[in-house]
């Protein structure tokens, strides 16, 4: 993208997720919460619809995180054009991530190399280049609404919504099914 | 491909585990890789890379090694050509490992001495090519690796590069007393210097004192731009008027007592020196042989570059304290380790984590002995005998940072760089580096008070968001006496600001939890509620009915219309009341809009977009209409300013108000209302800096386009038909709300302001009043003249362009005459 290789990593890099996301070629069940589903992105080479980027996706919020927040600390690389929450598909409450739209594309670079990795509401938050918000990728794509992440989740996080919701309702099926092992067979 | 097909058959059903496990990252899962011997100019680009970051591993068995490995393969041309680049490259990227990738050349050139040739014709490209566009910082790293190197030059080596440099820098200084490329030249020759004195040790003393005597009368003198970049902002009663000494000044002397102590240097480190016990690897080193310089042509004119030169002055959080733990001021090391770990911090700007290693690491990289023990506590510095070191290798990274974020007018990068690497410094090794913070923290607000206020917000602005990354805790009780000061005193501006900051971050009742208790009455029960009171709701308020009518249909989205038959009751009223119409329909409207709006920003800048034209026309109708949106918005957002300020910008950019609003409302409005203490709360400063950084910053996008389209640069995609008006009109605008700014304050400062003069109230607090006006005024004045500066910069700049576009223009009708007497 730039000169030759530096002989320190940078960190305004897409994320390795973004770049193979479309190498892997899965279903759209795979993709980041909210992608649009056309085929002709996967031709195009990556970095090159990164080159201009002023969006990052941000990850690993808290569901309590307030857009005045991710103003505030989003603000210090540079005026925000627009944000834009995630949200549960099915609540329509936030649940977990968000879009940042500065208005240049070196904003958004500085945002990866000085706010990706660092805390905001006490979480360590990811940034990742993206090539732009499209209107329906603010919704989760798990199957209960929320993102994929927070389907099968066995860690306990608080500010997640606890476990991973496939795995409450599973629990909440088996504690019913101790009752019903029809049902619960029939469900599974 | 291979693992592609793996993946997807262990893939096999959707709620398979290992898709459950799988993070966004580590895609890629393949098997143990096998183990094979890289090719040699892989391990030696590992190597060089890593070098001196081990401290187990002694300099010169790493340098050693490295070089035989290099002449061992020198037949592979890949290697040949790659290492070169790669010493080229460090010593841009990585200036710590100079002297050593330096030592690596040195050995190498006792087997194969063409490598220095090729390297050095390389080099003098190099600094060639950064003199031409102005890029002094890389142009003074090329010449620290030649200085490292001087040992195997012909001649005089690095010396006559230096003193053709020199005669630039005085005919600079001698053609204008603000020149600061010459300044800028003095400082890299005398940071060359001591690299030439360790690497050639004993033979130049004459040529330095020489260079030295001609350096002086540049060096010693006070620059004429400096006072504006003093840090601190001391009360014009104070006795202790003494300024900080300029970077150059003070290299000047320091150098001077390294001369008279035989260029001693001991920080710098000499990885070219073998063990007394390795006489054959030195003796080989000293035999290697010697090389001819290639000419370096310096261009008669020198330009600034990309980045505007300032004089630099040298900032310390850890001066004056009983035992130094950092170099004292007096010693060549304190402007020698700051010069390189500054280079360090603004060049990895892309990988802050490198940055903060590098940081903790900073030990490896000097003389042993420097420095002591890291994590020594600080009170254990004074248990450490001479001659040993009591400089603590966190405080002179900290002490490093400092010196960045607290640089005047900017730093290189965006203040959140420099948050995020005392950030990861914390992280790596917390134990040794939060006390040295945690002194520095004490430091800074000790001296708020006298602090230029631009730092002084700065400052702020960090500790809120460090605080933010750790947890929020502080030790807030050893402050506890100053929450019972004035709200006007800078130190409790100071407590009122950050737990504003804190909160903005957070939320109140988490931050409530931090503090202890004389502090949580700073944190008003307004902060605590998820949205604020509408005032409409009590029939108490003026306009009551109304207002909660307005809001209903703004909530239900009716027709402009229904809108227009309520602001027309409220407006006949008001007339009926007399008072004036158009404040009093207009407060009511934002207010609604506000309320409405009052879930997220998303909901207000929604309501905002379905209502500016309404809005647009309040605003444009009269000045007292628009200073009411202002106000409106301050209110109901009292009690969380930074929900306000996110609001007025938009405005701002909605041009429902203009940045003289704002700046008026500030400065005559809440701040006459208040007497001037308004002046002390950080959010109206910061209300009034963002104004005036939107726009300086149109300013500068508009300054260095070309009049008229032809000549403007293709590389705009849209030709600008009336750039030159436009930027004439944004320049005026810009002047003008410079003068508006000037204006208010002097009154303030001055005491000269009618609420001053009428109150006759206690003397304390005008007294208070005064200074922060005096503060504010520094701060914008600065601005104003930077601005101006720039302005100078870009007409030279459109000059030289249209020069260049009309010699363009007459050569290819030169050509095309030419091609018609042909034809």
């Amino acid at each position: 993208m730039r000169g030759p290789r530096t002989t320190v990593e940078r960190l305004d890099q897409p994320s390795a997720y973004f770049l193979n996301r479309n190498k892997r070629r899965r279903s759209d069940k795979d993709r980041r919460d909210g992608d649009e589903d056309t085929n002709m992105q996967a031709e195009q080479p990556e970095e090159d619809r990164l080159k201009n980027a002023t969006t990052l996706y941000v990850g690993n919020l808290s569901f309590y995180t307030t857009e005045e927040q991710v103003y505030e600390l989003f603000s210090k690389c540079g005026e925000i054009k627009r944000l834009v929450m995630g949200l549960d598909r099915f609540n329509k409450t936030p649940c977990g991530f968000c879009f940042v739209e500065y208005y240049t594309h070196q904003d958004a670079l500085d945002c990866m190399k000085y706010i990706g990795g660092t805390k905001l509401d006490e979480r360590i938050i990811r940034t990742d280049l993206d090539p732009g918000f499209e209107e329906g990728r603010q919704y989760g794509r798990g199957k209960s609404g929320g993102q994929v992440r927070d389907e099968y989740r066995e860690d306990y996080d608080e500010g997640r919504g606890g476990l991973g919701r496939a795995l409450q309702q599973a629990e909440k099926l088996s504690r019913e099914g101790r009752d019903y092992d029809d049902d619960y067979g029939r469900l599974r | 491909m291979a693992d592609y097909d793996r993946r997807q058959g262990a893939g096999g059903s959707y709620n398979s585990k290992k898709r459950r496990y799988r993070e966004d990252d580590d895609y890629d899962r393949r098997g143990p890789r096998r183990r094979y011997d890289a090719p040699p100019h892989v391990r030696v680009r590992k190597a060089l890379i890593a070098i001196a970051d081990n401290p187990m591993r002694p300099w010169h068995d790493e340098v050693q090694s490295i070089a035989t490995l290099f002449t061992d393969n020198w037949d592979d041309e890949l290697l040949r050509s790659n290492f070169v680049d790669l010493v080229l490259q460090l010593a841009v990227e990585q200036p710590l490992k100079t002297p050593f990738t330096a030592a690596v050349v040195l050995l190498a050139n006792a087997t194969r001495p063409e490598v220095v040739d090729m390297l050095l014709s390389k080099l003098v490209k190099g600094i060639e090519a950064k003199i031409e566009a102005g890029e002094w910082r890389d142009v003074k790293l090329y010449l620290k690796l030649l200085a490292c190197l001087q040992g195997c030059l012909e001649g005089e080596g690095v010396f006559p590069v230096l003193e053709e440099l020199f005669a630039r820098a005085v005919d600079l200084q001698t053609a204008s007393s603000e020149d600061t490329i010459g300044t800028e030249i003095v400082k890299i020759i005398l940071l060359t210097l001591p690299y030439v004195m360790v690497a050639a040790p004993g033979q130049w003393h004459q040529k330095a004192a020489d260079l030295m005597e001609k350096t002086e009368i540049i060096a010693s003198e006070p620059h004429t731009l400096q006072a504006m970049i003093e840090p601190y902002h001391e009360e014009s009663s104070e006795e202790n008027q003494t300024p900080s000494q300029s970077l150059i000044g003070l290299l000047q002397s320091q150098l001077q007592t390294e001369a008279n102590n035989g260029w001693a240097l001991p920080c710098l480190p000499r990885p070219w020196e073998f063990p007394l016990g390795d006489v054959e690897q030195q003796s080989k080193l000293d035999a290697a042989p010697k090389h001819a310089l290639p000419p370096i042509t310096i261009p008669q004119t020198v330009v600034a570059g990309p980045r505007p030169l300032f004089p630099e002055v040298h900032f310390s959080v850890y001066a004056n304290q009983d035992v130094e733990s950092v170099p004292p001021v007096t010693n060549a090391a304190a402007s020698l380790i700051r010069d390189v770990l500054v280079d360090t911090i603004n060049i990895l700007d892309y990988n802050r984590n490198v940055t903060a290693r590098n940081l903790i690491d900073l030990d490896c990289y000097f003389a042993p002995r420097t420095f002591a023990a890291r994590a020594t506590p600080f009170d254990k510095l004074r248990d450490i005998e001479p001659p040993k070191s009591t400089w603590k290798p966190e405080d002179v990274a900290v002490d490093a940072v400092f010196s960045q974020l607290f640089q005047l007018p900017t730093p290189e990068h965006k203040l959140v760089y420099y948050h995020s690497v005392l950030t990861e410094a914390c992280k790596l090794a917390p134990a040794a580096i939060a006390p040295s913070l945690g002194r520095a923290i004490r430091y800074l607000y000790r001296n708020s008070p006298r602090l230029d206020l631009e730092l002084a917000n700065r400052f702020l602005d960090w500790f809120s968001h460090h605080l933010s990354n750790f947890g929020f805790t502080w030790k807030w009780t050893e402050w506890v006496d100053d929450v019972y000061l004035p709200d006007q005193h800078p130190r409790k501006a100071f407590i009122l600001g950050a737990l504003d900051k804190e909160i903005r971050l957070s939320f109140a009742q988490r931050i409530k939890n931090t503090l202890p208790e004389p502090y949580k009455e700073l944190i008003t029960p307004e902060k605590e509620k998820e949205t604020p009171d509408f005032k409409f709701a009590s029939d108490d308020t003026p306009f009551a009915a109304e207002g909660r009518e307005i809001a209903g249909l703004l909530k239900r989205k009716a027709p402009d219309e229904e809108i227009e038959a309520v602001i027309q009751r409220i407006q006949s009223q008001a007339i009926d009341r007399e008072i004036d119409a158009l404040v009093a329909s207009t407060d009511v409207f934002v207010t609604c809009v506000l309320h409405v709006g009052s879930k997220s920003l998303s909901h207000v800048l929604a309501a905002i977009e379905r209502t500016k034209d309404r809005l647009a026309d309040a605003g444009a109708a009269s000045d007292a209409a628009r200073t009411q949106i202002v106000s409106a918005v301050m209110a109901y957002w009292s009690a969380h300013p930074g929900v306000a300020i996110c609001i007025i910008e938009k405005l701002l950019n909605y041009s429902i108000l203009t940045p003289a609003t704002v700046i008026n409302w500030v400065l005559l409005g809440r701040a006459g209302s208040t007497r001037g203490e308004a002046l002390a709360h950080s959010y109206m400063y910061e209300m009034v800096f963002n104004t005036v950084m939107k726009v300086t910053g149109r300013v500068r996008q508009v300054a260095p386009k070309a009049d008229h389209p032809q000549q403007q640069q293709p590389d705009h995609a849209m030709p600008d038909e009336n750039a030159g008006e436009t930027r004439e009109l944004e320049v005026k605008a810009m002047r003008s709300l410079f003068a508006a700014i000037e204006d208010a304050l002097v009154s303030w400062a001055t005491g000269t302001k009618d609420e001053m003069i009428e109150s006759n109230g206690d003397g304390e607090t005008d007294k208070l009043v005064r200074r922060w006006a005096e503060r504010w005024l520094r701060v914008f004045r600065r601005r104003a003249a930077i601005e101006e500066a720039f302005l100078v910069d870009a007409a030279k700049e459109r000059a030289r362009r249209a020069a260049e576009a009309d010699g363009k223009a007459n050569e290819n009708a030169n050509g095309e005459d030419a091609a018609m007497a042909h034809a």
